[in-house]
């Protein structure tokens, strides 16, 4: 802690020059995707195994607070992935640093060049959202912020979980070996594993640029969070939200995404798993770094943080995966609906009479069975 | 002119100044191409005898005298004070124990630059006519620029990578490494990459760009740290380093 107080504090008052600044929008914008990253993986796993929850899910990052942080989330890609560019060119071409300065200027102004129309875009859904298709009822807005800030604490609960696993699991590690590097001058020995993270985080950064900007495209810009519910076709597909169930769900956009074939192949789903695999893979050594560089002095500190990145890294790529390469049923959309039905009632909505119906004739279907 | 100066001081012998604290001097009749370092001299000698730095050569050679001047590492003996103002902020470089107001304890930066053996290793018998041991302008080219350090630290305490992490080797000791890894002759830049490639080694740079300038003989601090990130990476397959020493 104190390693870390010491570093912000001085970060702030060194007068470093734009590099400086640079690796610090770097290092908070990539924690802030990672933490992202784990809420997003599993609450879209839901869609699969538990659909109701995920269309509390959706509903909440339809929520006035999810709105705005996701507008911090695109920046934080954005970002963090040009600068990522930055930081590759001249990891590789050390001879070329004289650049580096101008090349973290170019990056700021790429970044609020692409940002600009994407910003447009997105805004222009939320209007859209807010004023037109779902008015949701002033006096309701408290309790929609309310709700989809409590469908957060499962995954609080999660982190705690996964923090006292890798305490465990550090424990168990240090009475095998001794990992410490307590002393000045005393130091692990030498592993080719640092070696090949440091390839894995430029070649993954490379990699996941096509994969996150045509993720960005098609969920935030074409095809925001907000018109997962609506009766639209679902972009990257040729199936009608709102052709299976009474009404468009969240579930059966993501349905639609997963059952979508072309030359045989389940386009989407292979693209999610190169996705899944790629970013979280990246984003945990990246957090692992963050987390060893302020907990040199502790070497259990250490030993945790990284057991941390491990734990929930590999929960997310089994949890994730696993909705990957179940077979999808057309009934996990019916199991939406109750929830959906909730969903409008939060927001002082009326249900819609052809829900209600369906409904109520699924409860009587029940009772006559 | 009058020069303000702002000091951070500290004296762990003395009740009261155990923890660091600011204390300011106004000096009278400065020259603008007056050094900073002869500025601490006036005042040392001039108002207050108890204020401690090292400095031995006075003239950017012997790297003792570097310190925090106006929030970027600098040798006191090579700013003027026309470089930086009537408000001079002095403060001692960071990540180093603090022994005595501008004076840090060095040892851990030492250990540092020694665990990369920055010594000419060659084990071949010396040549017939019991000179030394020729290279090309080339070769000696490769190396030329980190040659010139002179080990204030000034690299090695501006590197928040460092502050965080005091196992780091830092900038300095990676331009020691620079200077045999690329030396044609030498013979032990296997050793020094198993060294540099441990978990604090050089992968704990992360490219801030915050060493190069504040480095007082312009070594390309950070392109010689990449030179030896990719030597690691592909010396032992494809020998961009030369000849000998990687296996």
């Amino acid at each position: 802690m104190t390693s870390l107080v010491l570093t912000v504090r001085e970060t702030l008052r060194y007068r470093g020059a734009i590099g400086q600044w640079s690796w610090v929008l770097h290092r908070l914008t990539g924690v802030g995707v990672v933490l992202f990253l784990a809420l997003h993986v599993i609450d879209t796993s839901w869609a699969v195994f538990y659909p109701a929850l995920y269309v509390k899910a959706i509903a909440a990052y339809q929520s006035p607070i999810f709105t705005l942080g996701e507008f911090g989330l695109v920046f934080a890609v954005v970002y963090h992935a040009f600068n990522g560019v930055r930081i590759v060119i001249f990891d590789y071409r050390p001879e070329l640093w004289r650049y580096q300065s101008g090349a973290a200027v170019a990056v700021l102004i790429v970044t609020l060049l692409v940002l600009a129309p994407v910003f447009l875009g997105m805004a222009g859904h939320v209007l859209d959202f807010y004023f037109t298709e779902h008015a949701i009822a002033g006096d309701k807005l408290l309790d929609v912020v309310v709700f989809s800030i409590i469908e957060q604490l499962p995954f609080i609960a999660g982190f705690v979980g996964a923090l006292a696993a890798a305490i465990v699991l550090a424990a168990l590690y240090g009475m095998i070996r001794d990992g410490g590097s307590t002393v000045a001058g005393k130091y692990p020995e030498a592993s080719p594993i640092e070696r090949f993270w440091w390839a894995f985080m430029r070649l993954s950064g490379i990699l996941i640029l096509p994969l996150v900007f045509g993720h960005l495209a098609l969920m935030h810009v074409v095809q925001g969070v907000f018109d997962i519910t609506a009766a639209q076709q679902v972009a990257g597909t040729l199936q009608e939200n709102g052709s299976i169930g009474p009404v468009p769900t969240a579930v059966e956009f993501v349905y639609h995404r997963w059952t979508y074939t072309a030359w045989g192949v389940f386009v989407w789903r292979v693209y999610d798993l190169f996705l899944l695999v790629l970013v979280t893979l990246h984003g945990f050594n990246g957090l692992r770094y963050v987390l060893t560089d302020y907990t040199s002095f502790h070497p259990f500190a250490r030993r945790i943080s990284s057991a941390l990145c491990t734990v929930i890294a590999a929960v997310l790529l089994a949890v994730g995966a696993a909705a990957l390469f179940v077979p999808i049923e057309k009934d996990i959309v019916g199991e939406a609906l109750a929830a959906t039905a909730e969903i409008y009632e939060l927001r002082g909505e009326e249900v819609p009479a052809e829900l209600e119906a369906y409904l109520t004739g699924a409860v009587e279907g029940a009772a006559e069975e | 002119m009058d020069v303000t100066f702002k000091i951070r001081r500290q004296n762990p012998e003395v009740p009261g100044q155990e923890k660091p604290y600011w204390q300011e001097f106004v000096l009278s009749d400065v020259d603008p191409a007056d050094r900073v370092l002869e500025m601490l001299h006036r005042i040392k000698w001039e108002q207050d005898g108890s204020l401690s730095l090292r400095r031995s050569c006075a003239h950017g050679v012997c790297g003792s005298d570097a310190m925090r001047i106006n929030g970027v590492n600098r040798l006191a003996c090579k700013m003027l004070i026309q470089d930086v103002g009537e408000r001079v902020q002095i403060e001692p470089i960071l990540g180093l124990p603090v022994i005595k107001d501008l004076i840090v304890d060095m040892e851990p930066f030492f250990d540092h630059y020694k665990r990369v053996m920055p010594f000419f290793v060659n084990e071949d018998p010396v040549p017939e006519d019991g000179r030394e041991r020729l290279q090309t302008q080339e070769d000696r080219e490769l190396f030329d620029d980190s040659t010139k350090c002179i080990l204030c630290a000034c690299c090695t305490t501006s590197c928040p990578s460092f502050w965080a992490n005091g196992h780091y080797v830092g900038p300095a000791a990676i331009v020691g490494a620079h200077r045999f890894i690329f030396d044609t002759r030498d013979q032990a830049g296997k050793e020094r990459l198993d060294v540099l490639s441990e978990p604090d080694g050089v992968w704990r740079c992360r490219t801030i760009f915050n060493c190069t300038p504040a480095c007082p003989r312009d070594i390309e601090v950070t392109r010689a740290i990449g030179e030896v990130k990719l030597a690691i990476r592909k010396g032992r397959t494809d020998g961009i380093i030369r000849p000998n020493e990687v296996q």
